[in-house]
């Protein structure tokens, strides 16, 4: 099936000065709240299944199976949460953001759904700090659920009644992993758990806790109302449904726009972002953390086999950041650095020395005081920190070398003309074996 | 016993252990920084990682391999896995982490006080690299002042927070977190906190680097010239096993020794720090009160006159004139002796002991989220009343309260008193003010005090470090110390003082009067399990914290 048009983004107009904040009534006027009605007259594990047959997978960034997520909880503990992850931290991703300022109900439909086929019976939507408007917003769309009795009361014929509140973050990037997520929700400082227990077992106040993107939940509203099939009938068969694609950079039309899983990048870029502005040259698939494709892999499809396909490490966000010949890979790639090593919550040694480390490189390598060996340095430390699996706690840190890896490995000669030979002359310094020796990018299968 | 295999050595153990700690238990070392047996599990500095097989839970017969590094902290150890530590992929990794943890470390180690018990010297030398690569500038963090006796050089801070640990889940008093982010955190106390909660100096031993210092150590010692004694804090009735650290004579620190069932890991800063009356103010010869003035005296001299003095008492006042003022300072077998000295002079002589200071409460420490208790500090501040009621009890016949005794002089029933003094200050006041006025007071005492003014006779004694002992605490549990340093210049133990008194044959140990008391009917001196110290700094091993 071709993708058949907007369906999260259904009431949000592509032209700008189309899109309202859709309220309670506006919602409910364009068939909102009828997923949940639907839901509701529906066993629990109906749903559960349901949204296992529909192959969704997580929005985060790890892609998650979101109905196996949901039947990790155990049977009889109670209570038990949902956290909804809206820390959208991630460089380049505001699909987030841009789905509850014009659509905030879609996402409490999504919660009450998932609530009721989870029997839970109090959501968090953990919102990041810098996100004041959105934050508002969400206020007033719960408190008008709230009083049209979606939360906070029995729903008529069950025995099913939810809360959902709004926890603010303070502005940490860390906190969108979901146990960082979890402590800080908590009011702890927030580091990420060392799992197990996993989340599903004991995860908020040491309870069973599922936790979710914003757009995953939101998916579940149109699975209900369309049914698996039909979701799984868009984008491919390991990677079913709509997504929605951020798009930032050097393009022509920056901006959010939904499309099947698996589109190819280059499609995406020209019928939806306006062409490159330039030529192109890289692109980073879906966030900072992910690394970065070649020029050659243009035409890489936007699905969650990306990273085997492209040597890339996943999917992640979807927010797709394109550069043209005019950028400076180096100065990107430090600027990515700077954000892990700032962002990174300091609690594996790995992580909060390997990614200081590696700025100070870059910053140095940026400033004209680079030198050959520096970037055999750098592959090696993105290759012990994090990327050797196991060697830290959470993804943050994988994030940091992936960036670092696919593009020294990727761009080898835009880092080798920037870093100087040695300065003192008759010293020696050995040529970067892995770099120079670096194999071309695969161009993609 | 489920047995796994760790570097090709085989490690059983019982009960839910991760793999760290049933290799702890077993000796097989595996690096580590943040686990710390007696604090929650953190698996953050990630130097323990290992690679490892374990059986398939559904083919018991096929062994999977897990691709990924593990943290051995943190994961359970199961029957039949197979670890290794040395594998390439693992020592790349301890190598990284070695790496990274010096980076930003200061190159302090000459004038650092943990040079030589360090564990980032150590694991430098068996797991790290020789040459440091970094060409950046290091982050200078500040020295801070954070407590009492506590000094935090952030600079050499590796960040395993079991510093931080520590104040939250034993001491329960959170005082310390970390600051900041990333390469940029700190240890820090909280706005207008201080580390002074009573058992704050623990956060010094469990620092595996130099980030914790002890301000009443510091720079006062070289680690290596160190020796070790095992012995048991005199300072509570609770009983915590201590080294004492000491060199030539003196006494530099004392650290905690690892009991399951008394102190665990940690000591009280009571027990820590009060051990300077060892060197303060002693007494170094017998003397006796001539025409209103002190004159020294010969220990030859004072044994006679000791036990002329009492003869004389019972020659003029008959039986039940004279007593023997036990002090629950003394080890047991001193006791022994003592009572034994006095019934051989007088068959009828009073027992009396003086009753340890009560300090209010026991202060109970409790681990704020679970509730458990973590450790004691005893109200009752003296390591053996209940070995002194023992003895008491073993003797039988005329024994009475201190106060008793007081009304016996004042009625001028007991003439003669033979009392040995309780070595820390201010202790003595009421012992003197029970005893004081004895026609005939002769005085075992360590230091100057008000006994030794009042007493006619006084012989200098030694402080539980010059000599060896059994001490009971207050839960009943015999327990005995080592000497850690030679008796302070002319001093003689209380036992030593009795055996000569008692003209007993050969020299005087510890030991033989256990074997003497146990062949005397208490049995529970028979066979005293005697802490060895094998190393001669030794310290509570970094495996098995
Ligand atoms: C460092 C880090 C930051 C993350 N930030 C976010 C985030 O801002 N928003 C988000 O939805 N997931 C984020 N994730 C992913 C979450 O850990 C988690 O996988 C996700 O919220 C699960 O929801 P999903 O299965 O619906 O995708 C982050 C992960 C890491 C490692
Ligand atoms: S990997 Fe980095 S961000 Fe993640 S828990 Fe470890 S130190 Fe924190
Ligand atoms: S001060 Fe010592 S114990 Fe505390 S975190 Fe630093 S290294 Fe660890
Ligand atoms: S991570 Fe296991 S000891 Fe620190």
């Amino acid at each position: 099936m071709a993708f058949p048009g907007p369906i999260l983004l259904k009431r949000i107009p592509a032209e700008p000065g189309g899109r309202h904040l859709h309220r309670y009534d506006d919602y409910v006027a364009t068939g909102g709240y009828e997923s949940l009605k639907k839901a509701l007259a529906m066993p629990p594990a109906d749903i559960v299944k349901l949204v296992v047959d529909s192959g969704l997978r997580g929005r985060g960034g790890a892609g998650f199976p979101c109905g196996s997520k949901w039947t990790f909880l155990p049977k009889d503990i109670h209570p038990r949460y949902l956290a909804v992850n809206f820390d959208e931290s991630e460089p380049g991703t505001f699909k987030d953001r841009y789905l509850i300022d014009y659509d905030p109900h879609i996402l409490l439909e999504g919660i009450a759904i998932a609530a009721y086929a989870n029997s839970i019976t109090t959501s968090y939507i953990y919102i990041r700090g810098e996100y004041h408007r959105e934050a508002q917003i969400l206020e007033e769309a719960l408190a008008e659920a709230y009083s049209h009795g979606i939360f906070g009361q029995k729903h008529a014929g069950t025995e099913f009644t939810h809360n959902c509140y709004v926890h603010r973050g303070a502005g940490a990037y860390i906190c969108g992993e979901e146990t960082g997520l979890l402590e800080s929700l908590e009011g702890k400082r927030g580091w990420p758990r060392i799992k197990p227990p996993f989340p599903a077992i004991a995860g908020a106040f040491a309870k069973p806790t599922i936790i979710n993107n914003v757009e995953t939940l939101a998916c579940v509203v149109p699975i209900v109302e369309h049914g698996a099939a039909w979701f799984k009938a868009m984008g491919t068969p390991s990677s079913s449904g709509p997504k929605l694609f951020g798009i930032s950079g050097h393009v022509n039309a920056p901006g959010v726009y939904e499309e099947e899983l698996g589109i190819k990048m280059s499609t995406l870029i020209e019928k939806y972002g306006g062409g490159v502005k330039g030529k192109f040259k890289a692109a980073i698939p879906g966030g900072i953390s992910m690394g970065i494709l070649a020029t050659n892999q243009y035409d890489a499809e936007l699905d969650f086999d990306i990273g085997k396909k492209y040597g890339v490490l996943g999917l992640g966000t979807a927010g797709v950041i394109v550069m043209n010949d005019q950028t400076s890979l180096p100065r990107i790639l430090r600027n990515i650095v700077r954000f892990f090593s700032h962002e990174s919550c300091g609690q594996c040694t790995p992580c909060r020395e390997g990614t200081s480390w590696m700025h100070k490189i870059l910053n140095r390598i940026v400033a004209g005081r680079g030198k050959p060996h520096d970037l055999d340095m750098l592959l090696e430390l993105s290759q012990t920190m994090g990327a050797m699996p196991g060697t830290t706690i959470c993804g943050l840190a994988d994030g940091a070398n992936w960036a670092v890896k696919t593009f020294l490995q990727k761009f080898p000669d835009d880092f080798k003309a920037v870093v100087k030979s040695p300065l003192v002359a008759g010293v020696s310094v050995p040529m970067a074996v892995t770099v120079s020796g670096a194999a071309a990018a695969p161009a993609g299968v | 016993m489920p047995t796994m295999e760790v570097d090709g050595q085989m490690v059983s153990w019982e009960g839910k252990k991760t793999i760290l700690q049933a290799c702890n238990d077993a000796n097989v070392p595996i690096p580590h920084y943040c686990y710390h047996a007696g604090l929650s599990i953190v698996a953050s500095c990630r130097i323990c990682l290992v690679e490892m097989e374990s059986p398939d839970p559904k083919d018991p017969a096929k062994m999977v391999k897990l691709p990924k590094l593990t943290p051995s902290c943190q994961t359970p150890a199961v029957d039949r896995m197979k670890v290794t530590s040395k594998s390439p992929k693992a020592v790349a990794n301890q190598k990284a982490v070695m790496e990274f943890l010096l980076i930003n470390h200061p190159l302090d180690c000459p004038v650092c006080d943990q040079a030589g018990e360090c564990y980032l010297q150590d694991y430098s030398f068996n797991y790290g690299r020789a040459e440091s690569r970094f060409e950046e500038d290091k982050i200078k963090n500040p020295k801070k002042d954070i407590g009492l006796h506590v000094l935090l050089y952030s600079d050499r801070c590796i960040l395993c927070t079991r510093c931080v640990r520590f104040t939250r889940e034993i001491s329960g008093s959170g005082e310390l977190a970390v600051f900041g982010r990333g390469a940029r955190e700190e240890i820090d106390v909280f706005p207008g906190k201080t580390v002074d909660n009573p058992l704050s100096a623990n956060v010094i031993d469990i620092c595996p680097v130099g980030a914790l210092l002890d301000k009443d150590f510091l720079f006062s010692q070289r680690v290596w010239f160190l020796k070790s004694a095992a012995s048991i804090s005199p300072i509570s009735s609770g009983g915590e096993n201590i080294f004492i650290h000491h060199n030539h004579g003196r006494i530099y620190r004392i650290k905690p020794r690892f009991n399951a069932d008394v102190n665990k890991w940690w000591i009280s800063d009571e027990a820590r720090y009060t051990w300077q009356f060892v060197h303060e103010n002693r007494l170094h010869a017998c003397h006796r009160m001539q025409y209103g003035s002190f004159v020294e005296t010969s220990w030859e001299r004072a044994y006679a006159q000791t036990t002329e003095d009492l003869q004389k008492a019972v020659r003029d006042n008959g039986p039940g004139s004279t007593a023997a003022v036990l002090s629950p300072f003394a080890s047991t077998e001193e006791m022994f002796l003592h009572a034994k000295f006095a019934r051989s002079i007088d068959p009828q002589a009073w027992l009396a002991v003086t009753p340890p200071r009560i300090d209010g409460q026991d202060q109970v420490f409790k681990n704020p989220a679970t509730g458990a208790v973590t450790f004691t500090i005893r109200a009752e501040k003296a390591p053996n009343r209940r070995g002194a009621e023992k003895i008491t009890a073993h003797f039988g016949g005329n024994a009475c309260a201190l106060e008793e005794l007081a009304e016996k002089i004042k009625n001028k029933k007991v003439m003669a008193v033979l009392a040995s003094a309780d070595p820390l200050p201010g202790m003595d006041k009421p012992v003197l003010a029970a005893i004081g006025a004895a026609p005939t007071l002769i005085a075992l005492t360590s230091r100057h005090t008000g006994l030794y003014e009042k007493a006619g006779l006084s012989m200098p004694t030694c402080t539980w470090a010059e000599k060896a002992g059994v001490y009971e605490n207050c839960d009943g549990r015999i327990q005995a110390f080592q000497q850690a340093i030679d008796p302070l210049e002319n001093c003689r133990s209380d036992g030593r003082i009795f055996w000569d008194l008692l003209a007993h044959e050969g020299t005087h140990s510890a030991a033989a009067v256990r074997h003497e008391m146990a062949a005397a009917g208490l049995a529970d001196y028979a066979n005293v399990a005697i802490p060895q110290v094998e190393k001669p700094l030794e310290v509570m091993e970094f495996s098995a914290l």
